[in-house]
């Protein structure tokens, strides 16, 4: 083949290739009139695929567009207000609340009333009907409704996260689920079907794995909604999610943060960043031998150039943490900033023996962080590490793998000798307990690494039982003082995360909340231009 | 050849046998089980909480006894219930979802076909010629593209850039079901479906049809007078396909594979997405269905093969 033949050929190649999809049609009728779209389950505060609120860990700014809770946060996250409660109470001795309701309807016209109420946390607070909830809820007492727009719970000890509970708890109507056998309601038709709510939207239809369609409800109490209907679609991947947003299929969609920059130049999209409140660590496994001296544990925070990976990989969009917060009221002054410093780490190694203790030997850090974006953290920190000596390798499972590991009883630390993962430290600043508290060894809880350290077990047991609010912070300080001291992780950042919303949408309310809020996003506000 | 048949469906049972206790086996070794999949890490849970969920599945159970349970629902027709949608039947889902998987492959092998003999034919009839030689880069192109690398570029070129085609999803949400707006969301996947198996035909027809061009009766048809156009169509082609339909055959399986990538890029709802999600969740009921399903179809199709080779040509043994 000659030089002149190559080209023709090449030419006629790309051609031809261009060619393919021109049998396609035109697709310009893509946009819909008053209808928003959106990926409101892409991303990690997402949950594909589930309907049924009391067996939800994660979703819920979906849910909140057609159920409501008594309470919920407000769009900042900063304090909880009411929602299907108007106006609240807390006893002084943090025991007795009393909920005044809103006067309102279910989606069927029924009304909204104390019973209601009653039913749900009774639903919520049983094992047998799959609710998430029960535990948390372990401490109600009781739940009254001496009338029909009052709910009295009495709590049998002072639970300072018991509001923050039930902002995810979604009231539910009794006369359409009190039919059903409690064993029977996790998975019952009627959540995919026909469930009714309190909230802006009506559920129409969900078509399997594409999406669920809402419409707006003409009777809500707090007007009726701009948009005529609401579509969540569905993705299995979030690069597919990300295509739909550009070509204008859909008009939201959360987004990974090394996806923002493509975004944020360009004027027919807004970049919406917010606080992930998630606590990135490094996890030492309590027992595993390595780790019992403090000073390996302070080497690991001095090794680690956070700020040189908050800068390159996450665009500066992330907090270096300290201590298990980065909230300003949380953090006290005069704490240990960890600056880093590799020979400070190497002499912190050899005082405690590194090399007797393990040496250059590989140790396995188990993550479920799957993202281009933490595959290049652990890489730096796999770089970082390797230069004052010690041998990390990465190991990215699926969630459940990873938590089918972490979560055994015992014998298997080996297993996972490290851990690189995050936990949620706000905005109600008591979630950080189940992972650290002694007494929060699985079964009981969430301390999947084993760690028996009475500082901070103590400093959390106090902040749990203060029961006065203006001293919290206070108590949540000393939790940050002990964490930073004793190192039960090498905290690594609070990183923000991102969603991207068109343009054409107006009133549009959207914070990157763990689990997904739930918040006031005032969804019977938000519109779309044509 | 009766006995042929029976010896072969009975080998095929005890294939698909083997195929449930396989699974059922990798899916025990494979770690993390329904609720481990429920739980998002950040957003931690206790122990007690996620045991009690799990007794409420039935997990509790010993391992023969599962399998054993499953096996003999499973010979009654009844594949059970998916351990995380919402009271949908795995029969049911898996029903739902075969239509989809049948049309994208169909609109994928269709279009292959199509393209595929025709660029092959007009590959060998100019040989040596610009055409031949661009025809030649393609298939090399298509045979090497891997079919979720070429599924993200398409995406890429013809929804986001050119948005010619939709991103993704069957039907329009919030829209009447019409024929054209299914259309318009097959053609993407079927073609990025379609590029590999076309180019591979492409290839099988050139090869075939010079073989064929070169024979003595091709060129006592051109002797006799006969128009190039007629030679080629009616006494090449019918010779030169022959090997081509072979090949196709043997191709359906490997459209299954590739459309498991292709739905779960373009949010197709078939049978791949349905096991994506399914392994994703560990949702074990749907995971033995939709395998046990697809390993009956490829059974079947590998048995009617084997028989119409038995027809066609004498030569193999029936016994």
């Amino acid at each position: 083949m000659n030089l002149k033949t190559t080209f023709s050929a090449l030419a006629l190649s790309a051609a031809l290739l261009g060619a393919l999809p021109l049998a396609s049609g035109n697709g310009n009728a893509l946009a819909q009139g008053g209808t928003i779209s959106g990926g409101f389950d892409v991303g990690p505060g997402g949950f594909q695929g589930n309907f049924n609120p009391l067996a939800a860990t994660s979703g819920f700014t979906w849910l909140v567009t057609y159920f409501e809770p008594l309470v919920i946060y407000d769009d900042k996250l900063a304090k909880i207000v009411g929602a299907l409660a108007d106006t609240y109470e807390v006893s002084a001795d943090q025991k007795t609340y009393t909920f005044k309701l809103a006067e309102t309807k279910w989606h069927d016209g029924q009304p909204f009333t104390a019973k209601d109420v009653r039913f749900t946390l009774e639903l919520a607070r049983n094992e047998k009907a799959g609710s998430v909830f029960a535990a948390r809820l372990g401490v109600v007492q009781s739940v009254e409704a001496p009338d029909d727009r009052t709910v009295v719970i009495t709590l049998s000890a002072p639970s300072p996260s018991m509001l923050d509970t039930l902002t995810k708890v979604m009231m539910l109507p009794e006369h359409a689920l009190a039919a059903i056998p409690a064993e029977q309601i996790a998975k019952h038709a009627w959540w995919s079907s026909s469930p009714i709510g309190t909230g802006p939207f009506k559920f129409t239809k969900y078509v399997a794995d594409q999406y669920v369609e809402l419409a707006a409800n003409p009777d809500y109490r707090g007007g009726k909604p701009a948009a005529d209907k609401l579509i969540n679609r569905y993705f299995a991947d979030p690069a597919a999610a990300i295509a739909a947003l550009r070509s204008g299929e859909i008009q939201f969609t959360y987004v990974d943060s090394n996806d923002v920059s493509t975004f944020s130049s360009d004027s027919n999209f807004k970049v919406i960043e917010g606080d992930s409140y998630v606590v990135n660590y490094v996890g030492f496994n309590q027992e595993v031998p390595l780790w019992q001296d403090l000073r390996i544990r302070q080497a690991f925070m001095y090794a680690i150039n956070r700020d040189a990976i908050i800068q390159s990989l996450y665009g500066g969009a992330a907090k270096p943490a300290n201590c298990v917060y980065v909230a300003d009221q949380l953090v006290p002054q005069g704490i240990e900033s960890y600056g880093y410093d590799p020979e400070k780490a190497k002499q912190l190694l050899a005082e405690a023996g590194w090399n007797k203790i393990n040496g250059d030997k590989p140790i396995t850090i188990l993550t479920y962080y799957t993202s281009p974006l933490a595959t290049n953290v652990l890489a730096a920190m796999q770089a970082m590490l390797a230069q004052v000596g010690i041998n990390i390798v990465p190991r990215a499972v699926d969630t459940p793998t990873y938590n089918s590991i972490v979560y055994q009883q015992s014998g298997n630390a080996g297993d996972y000798p490290l851990i690189y993962a995050g936990l949620q430290n706000g905005p109600d600043a008591s979630n950080i307990n189940i992972g650290l508290n002694e007494k929060q060894i699985p079964p009981a809880g969430a301390n999947i690494l084993r760690i028996r350290m009475a500082a901070v077990t103590d400093a959390l047991d106090a902040a749990l039982a203060e029961t006065d609010a203006a001293r919290s912070d206070a108590r949540y300080q000393d939790v940050c003082k002990a964490t930073n001291a004793e190192l039960p992780w090498a905290t690594m950042w609070v990183a923000n995360r991102y969603g991207v919303a068109s343009a054409k949408l107006k009133d549009f309310v959207w914070t990157p909340a763990p689990a997904g809020g739930p918040y006031q996003a005032h969804v019977e506000k938000w519109s779309i231009a044509e | 050849m009766l006995r042929y048949c029976l010896h072969r469906l009975l080998v095929g049972l005890a294939m698909l046998l083997a195929l449930t206790v396989l699974i059922f086996t990798l899916l025990q070794l494979t770690p993390g089980d329904p609720i481990d999949a429920y739980i998002d890490p950040n957003v931690a849970m206790t122990k007690e909480a996620m045991d009690a969920l799990r007794a409420r599945l039935g997990l509790d159970q010993p391992l023969p006894v599962q399998y054993l349970a499953w096996l003999s629902q499973a010979a009654q027709g009844n594949l059970g219930h998916s351990l995380q949608r919402f009271n949908e039947t795995v029969s049911g889902l898996i029903l739902s979802r075969i239509g989809p998987t049948l049309l994208l492959m169909g609109a994928g092998l269709s279009i292959a076909i199509v393209i595929g003999i025709a660029s092959g034919i007009l590959s060998a009839v100019r040989r040596n010629t610009v055409p031949d030689y661009s025809l030649s880069v393609l298939a090399l192109l298509g045979i090497s593209s891997p079919a979720f690398l070429t599924a993200l570029l398409g995406l890429y070129v013809f929804s986001v850039r050119l948005k010619w085609t939709p991103s993704g999803g069957m039907l329009t949400p919030a829209t009447d079901f019409s024929v054209g707006d299914l259309l318009h969301h097959l053609i993407l996947p079927a073609t990025v479906l379609s590029i590999g198996h076309a180019a591979l035909i492409m290839r099988y027809m050139r090869a075939s049809m010079l073989e064929v061009l070169n024979q003595d009766y091709v060129r006592t048809a051109r002797a006799k007078g006969v128009k190039e156009f007629w030679v080629v169509t009616k006494h090449a082609l019918r010779n030169a396909l022959l090997p081509v339909v072979t090949l196709i055959g043997s191709t359906i399986g490997l459209a299954v594979g590739g459309a498991i990538f292709v739905e779960s890029v373009f949010n197709w709802p078939g049978m791949g997405l349905l096991l994506i999600s399914a392994v994703e969740t560990r949702d074990y009921p749907v995971i033995m269905g939709a395998t046990l399903v697809i390993g009956a179809c490829v059974i079947v199709v590998n048995i009617l093969t084997d028989l119409a080779y038995a027809v066609i040509d004498p030569r193999i043994k029936v016994a």
